[in-house]
This record gives C-alpha cells, structure tokens and sequence, in this order.
C-alpha cells in the first residue's frame, strides 16, 4: 500500500499516464506523512480485487466489510436497487453494516440548486467517511451523484489547504477527526458497481447453481447499456476500462457483468448522452427532462437495437428512463422497455423473487415481457405473492398484532434483524435510538 | 449594446442594463474568487465540442461554450446577464469537462455561478427555485434529498397511471422493504436523531442556513422551526441520559 499500482503499457488502447488525477494519490500519502490526514486502507479483510483504470492506475475494489453509504433516490423510490445488494452480498456471505447514522452526499441538492459550498459537500463527505472509519467498514458508495461528488471533493479537498482547514474546524465540533486530529480520508472511493464489477465472476456462478435451475437463462435478452454521467464523466479517470469491453472505449462496469452472464449487450450511437435528469429538471423543467430522455435515448435504443431491457448504475438514470415512457403515447413516441440497474437485473438472474428482493411492483415502466423472456414465467403468482404479503402486513399493523408481525417478517424472506419500538412495532431500523421520525 | 457580437444571442435584459457596473463586476469576480474558479478554466480552442455534445443545448438556448469564451473575454455584463436564468438551463452532466481538450469544466464554472445567484439572492434564482421547495426542505431537515411520500402521483400524472397504484398502500409496502433501516416513509431511510444534529451544525457553520435565509424566507422559517424541534427533542433525550 501506498505506491501507485500500474498496469502494462501495452495491455490498454487509451493510455495517459501523465493524468493529473493520479498525483492525488502520492499528495495523499505525502499528507499523512506530514500528520494532516489518515487514509482509511482497503485491507485484506476487504478482499479487494484489482480493476483498471483508463489512465493506466490499477484501482483496488473492497469486497468484503463495506459500509452502506444509500442512496435517497434508491431506498425513497427504487427500493429494490439496495435490497438488490444486500441480497447478493447475503448469498455471498459478504460482512457489511447498513445503519441510520448516515446522511445523503446532499450533492444532488447542490446540482440541482445551488444552495450548498464545497466547504458543506466536504464536511458532509468526511463525516460520512469517518463513521465507516469508526465502525471499521470501508464506504461502499450507492449513488453515482454521490460517487462523483466526493471523487472531486477528494481532489479539491487534498489540493487545496484553505478547504482543508475550513473543514478540519468543522469536524472538529463533530467529533469527527482521529484522537489526533486528522481528517479521515478512504484510500479508494469506490461505487458498488466498481463492487458488481469485481464481483462479476462470483455472480456468474451463483447465475449458473441458483438462477438457472430455476429456469433462468438471460441469453436472448438484448441489453442496452447507460453509463452514468456522474460515474465517469466526473473525475474520468477514476473508473473503471477494461481492453476487453469495447477495446477498452467504453466504460466497463455493468457492461462486464451482463457479458459475464452471458447477455448480449449491444451498442448504439447515443451511448454517451445524459438521460435528462438534470438535477433541477426532472422536478422542475420536466418537459426537458422526458423531451430527452424519449428522443436522444429511448427512441434510439428502440430503433436501432431494439433492446429489452436498458441497464443503468445509478438512481437518477433509472428514474428518468422508467418514468418518462407512458407520457410519449402523446406524441405518438411509445417506446416500452424495461429499465433496471445492473444490480437488479444480476440478482433476478440469480434468481432472487423479482417482488419481495428486486421490488420491481415500485418500477412504472413494462418489465413483465423482460420476466417472460428471462424464464420467470410465473411472475404472475410471484406478484400476486407479494401482493398478499403488503396487504397482511398492513392488517397485522393496522390491528397492533405486533408479535405476528414478527413472526411473518422471519418467514417473509427476511435477511436481516429487525427490533422494535417501545410499544412492541417493528421499528425501520434495527440500530437507531432516536429516529429523526418514529416509524 | 444587446447581446454580444461573438455569439452570445439573448438581448441583454433590462434589469441587467439598469444595475450599476460595479455591482455587476463585484459579481463576477466573486466568481472568479471561487478556489475552483482556476482549475475549471484553462484555455479554449473554440471548438464547440462542449456544446455539440451538450445535452441542455438541444433544447434550451444555452452553451456551455459561451461560459467559457465570456469569462476569456472577461464579458462582465454578459456574464451577468447569464447569472439570472442563462446558467439554470446546464443539467449539470459534465460531458462538456470528459469532451473539452483543454480540460475546461464549464459545467463546475456553472455550479460556482449558481451558488453566487444564490448566495446574492438574485431575484430570477428565487423564482427558478420556488418549485423545487420540496427538495430543499425535505434535504435541510432530514439529510435525505427524497423520500417515499413526496412521489404523490398527483404531482407526477406524466409518470402515468403505475404511479398511482405505486402509492396506495403505502406504509404497507415500504414495512415490507426486505433490509433494515428502508421502512421508513418520510425519510429515504431511517436517519438517525444524532446524524441530523451533526448535519445542522454543518449548515449552520458553512453558511447554508443563511444564504436559505436570504433565497426564501418563508421556506427558511419552516425549517428552522423543524430544525429547533428536533434539537430540543435531542437535548431532552441528552439530559435524560445524564
């Protein structure tokens, strides 16, 4: 640790090794010298694994004891994107902490609005990272925005002593600096689908002993993929490339994982273009956001490959495209097509329930054809199933029968402990004292 | 003179003709003064390839383009100009930074010239962020930027007739969420009371609550009356345990 790692030179078609970004790396290891930082080290309890990078530096991805850093977007409107990896982290028998003390990026907010600093982003960033410090879990990031937004502020924060100071003071009155009063920096900020795309041979092969005994077989499905703006056009060089997914021109997370299952993942000529979501736009200047979404990506990906489902890695991606479909009927511009992220789609290869993990109930765009076409053909019993779950479960809350609750939750697919308020609810989370609400 | 002759093709307003020079170049330069401002802006070739590749371009009248060559001509009342609704066009997707061989980042450029708007209280930014109220109240007070029960179908009818199944039901569905800590309705996970102190302090020490204070006073108020409540409810909690 601590030496830049590099690969071949001639193992990579888009090489700079000149790139400006890897010099943050040696300033960091410079400022922990000096006694301004501490670098959280991906260690071998992390089980990392080694991707590349398009500038030539060999990032380590941590596997194994991560902590959740959500994603609003996800666990407020896509709820089956994090229970998606939670449920394979569980089938790989990984270690992790999902908890309430933990805040958005508020990144999003800043895109969309501009009412934060960089001072605010950072101190928002660094507490977040010094409770995964704390806790002994290396930051798995959700949230591409997220992602994004602290690959730069890591690159504003270790060039610049003004902001390094502006924040120190800060976390100072949170208590969030080491005993002597460093600021916690991770070695890597790292996205979970730089953790799909590590893991994407362990998936293959539960894919292969759990998904396809079941009938699963993604061969036939024609995968359009998007690549988040905010994964690698923020910080470009700090994602990972790979020469053996196309030669290396196109970012490799999600596309490597639908290969390695076998899907056909085929290109088309507006790979490059946002979705729309623009922040501010989807809420606000909506005609923009769907006018995009449905021309520039949507109405390509139906003509030109005709895809079944579009994968995404990121929340405001899926949401735009999954929303913004029923509106085209009108103007005669309808262009059906199941939408998912890379992780969703993984876990129901593997053969997780399509409405009790994936929560694909939540997604308003057409996935039943995408099922069928996968080989879950009885996703109409599966619906139905999940269907009768949510109404029992609002009876038993509704009545106070708590301890059936309960009871119902350790047969209802449960992966997790749940614990219970004072008057015996089950609570929204296992580990919290004082909620912000009562659940 | 209206407009610009390099391109720049809005008439300038009249509320910019009226405001003073000084103010106008007191503007700009807090821009330039942003820390970041030196390591968006380098050279530019005038290529275009920021704005051919540029999303809001094909539907709005905007370049990121033209941030660039007016902070290169150092075009103040243009500038200005751009600051009221010119610069709240930018989706904030930064293909224009991974495109520019100059490594220009005319979106960052963007996001500093947004936060002196906001920061100054422009009156056009007041009113560009009228509707996005919801966000920012949901984001002050809890941390999370959204939550199931803010994605009413009577607020997103393009989203079609799924979103109102969606949202029937809905605390059933979000108790039968299969991992700890997503249950809950009105945050995006259940955030813990100590996580939204730390988070107030935040605001609070880097100037959020002020330049709220200054954009939306109204909208100001209703937080910080959420903002009090839970500290009270925390510092109750605190002496309860001493």
């Amino acid at each position: 640790m601590g030496k830049l790692l590099r690969y071949k030179k001639d193992a990579f078609p888009i090489m700079n090794e000149h790139s400006h970004y890897d010099e943050i790396f040696e300033r960091m290891e410079e400022l922990e010298a000096k006694g301004e930082i501490l670098i959280h080290r991906i260690t071998e309890e992390n089980q990392p694994v080694e991707v590349l990078t398009r500038t030539g530096r060999i990032k380590l991805i941590p596997t194994n004891k991560l902590w959740h850093h959500k994603s609003c977007g996800q666990c407020g409107n896509i709820p089956g994107y994090p229970a998606s990896v939670f449920w394979l982290m569980n089938k790989f028998g990984l270690d992790y902490l999902n908890e309430p003390h933990q805040t958005s990026c508020t990144a999003w907010n800043y895109h969309g609005s501009g009412t934060s600093n960089p001072v605010a982003l950072a101190a928002v960033w660094l507490r977040n990272m010094h409770q995964a410090w704390q806790n002994g879990y290396y930051p798995l990031i959700h949230c591409g925005t997220s992602f994004g937004s602290y690959k730069e502020t890591r690159e504003l924060l270790i060039m610049n002593k003004d902001l390094r100071d502006a924040v120190r003071k800060i976390l100072a009155k949170l208590g969030r600096l080491t005993d002597d009063g460093r600021i916690v920096v991770p070695q890597e900020i790292v996205h979970y689908s730089e953790w799909v795309h590590a893991m994407r041979y362990k998936i293959k092969e539960l894919y292969e002993k759990e998904g396809k005994p079941k009938g699963i077989d993604v061969s036939n499905i024609k995968v359009a993929i998007h690549n988040a703006c905010h994964t690698y056009k923020m910080i470009a060089d700090d994602y990972p490339y790979d020469p053996e997914v196309f030669n290396g021109q196109r970012p490799a997370a999600s596309t490597a994982v639908m290969q390695a299952l076998g899907a056909k993942v085929v290109d088309y000529s507006t790979w490059y273009d946002c979705c729309g979501f623009g922040f501010r736009h989807i809420l606000t200047e909506r005609e923009f956001t769907r006018s995009f979404a449905i021309q520039r990506k949507l109405k390509v990906i139906a003509e030109e490959i005709g895809a079944d489902v579009i994968i995404t890695h990121d929340t405001g991606c899926t949401t735009t495209f999954e929303k913004n479909q029923w509106i085209g009927k009108a103007h005669n511009m309808y262009h059906p097509v199941a939408v998912m992220s890379d992780v969703m789609f993984s876990a129901l290869a593997c053969g997780a329930h399509p409405f009790k993990v994936v929560q694909l109930y939540w997604n308003c765009s057409n996935y039943e054809s995408l099922l069928e076409k996968m080989g879950i053909k009885n996703w109409r019993e599966l619906k139905k199933e999940w269907e009768d779950a949510v109404k029992y479960i609002g009876e038993l809350e509704k009545e106070g029968r708590y301890d059936e609750l309960m009871e119902f939750f350790k047969e209802y697919d449960l992966y997790e402990p749940y614990s219970r308020t004072g008057n015996g609810k089950p609570r929204a989370s296992a580990t919290s004292n004082r909620p912000l609400f009562s659940s | 003179m209206d407009g610009h002759k390099y391109g720049y093709n809005l008439p300038i307003s009249d509320k910019t003709k009226s405001v003073p020079w000084e103010e106008k170049k007191r503007i700009v330069e807090e821009v330039k003064a942003d820390f970041r401002f030196k390591e968006y802006l380098f050279g530019c070739l005038n290529c275009g390839v920021c704005t051919a590749s540029c999303p809001s371009n094909r539907f709005f009248d905007y370049s990121p383009r033209e941030i660039v060559q007016r902070f290169l001509e150092e075009d103040v009342e243009v500038l200005y100009d751009m600051m009221h609704e010119y610069i709240w066009a930018c989706s904030q997707c930064f293909t224009c930074w991974i495109r520019c061989p100059f490594v220009n980042n005319p979106g960052g450029l963007v996001a500093i010239m947004r936060e002196v708007a906001v920061r100054n209280a422009f009156e056009a930014t007041k009113d560009l962020l009228k509707p996005y109220g919801r966000v920012l109240l949901k984001v002050m007070t809890t941390g999370n930027q959204l939550s199931a029960d803010m994605l009413q179908p009577d607020f997103f009818p393009d989203w079609g007739p799924k979103m109102q199944d969606n949202m029937e039901n809905l605390r059933a569905k979000r108790m039968a969420i299969p991992f700890d800590v997503g249950k809950s309705v009105k945050t995006a996970w259940e955030v813990s009371l100590e996580t939204a102190m730390e988070m107030y302090t935040i605001w609070r020490e880097t100037g959020i609550f002020d330049m709220l204070e200054k954009i939306d006073p109204n909208l100001f108020n209703v937080i910080m009356d959420i903002v009090e409540e839970n500290e009270e409810r925390y510092e109750e909690l605190y002496e309860e345990e001493d």
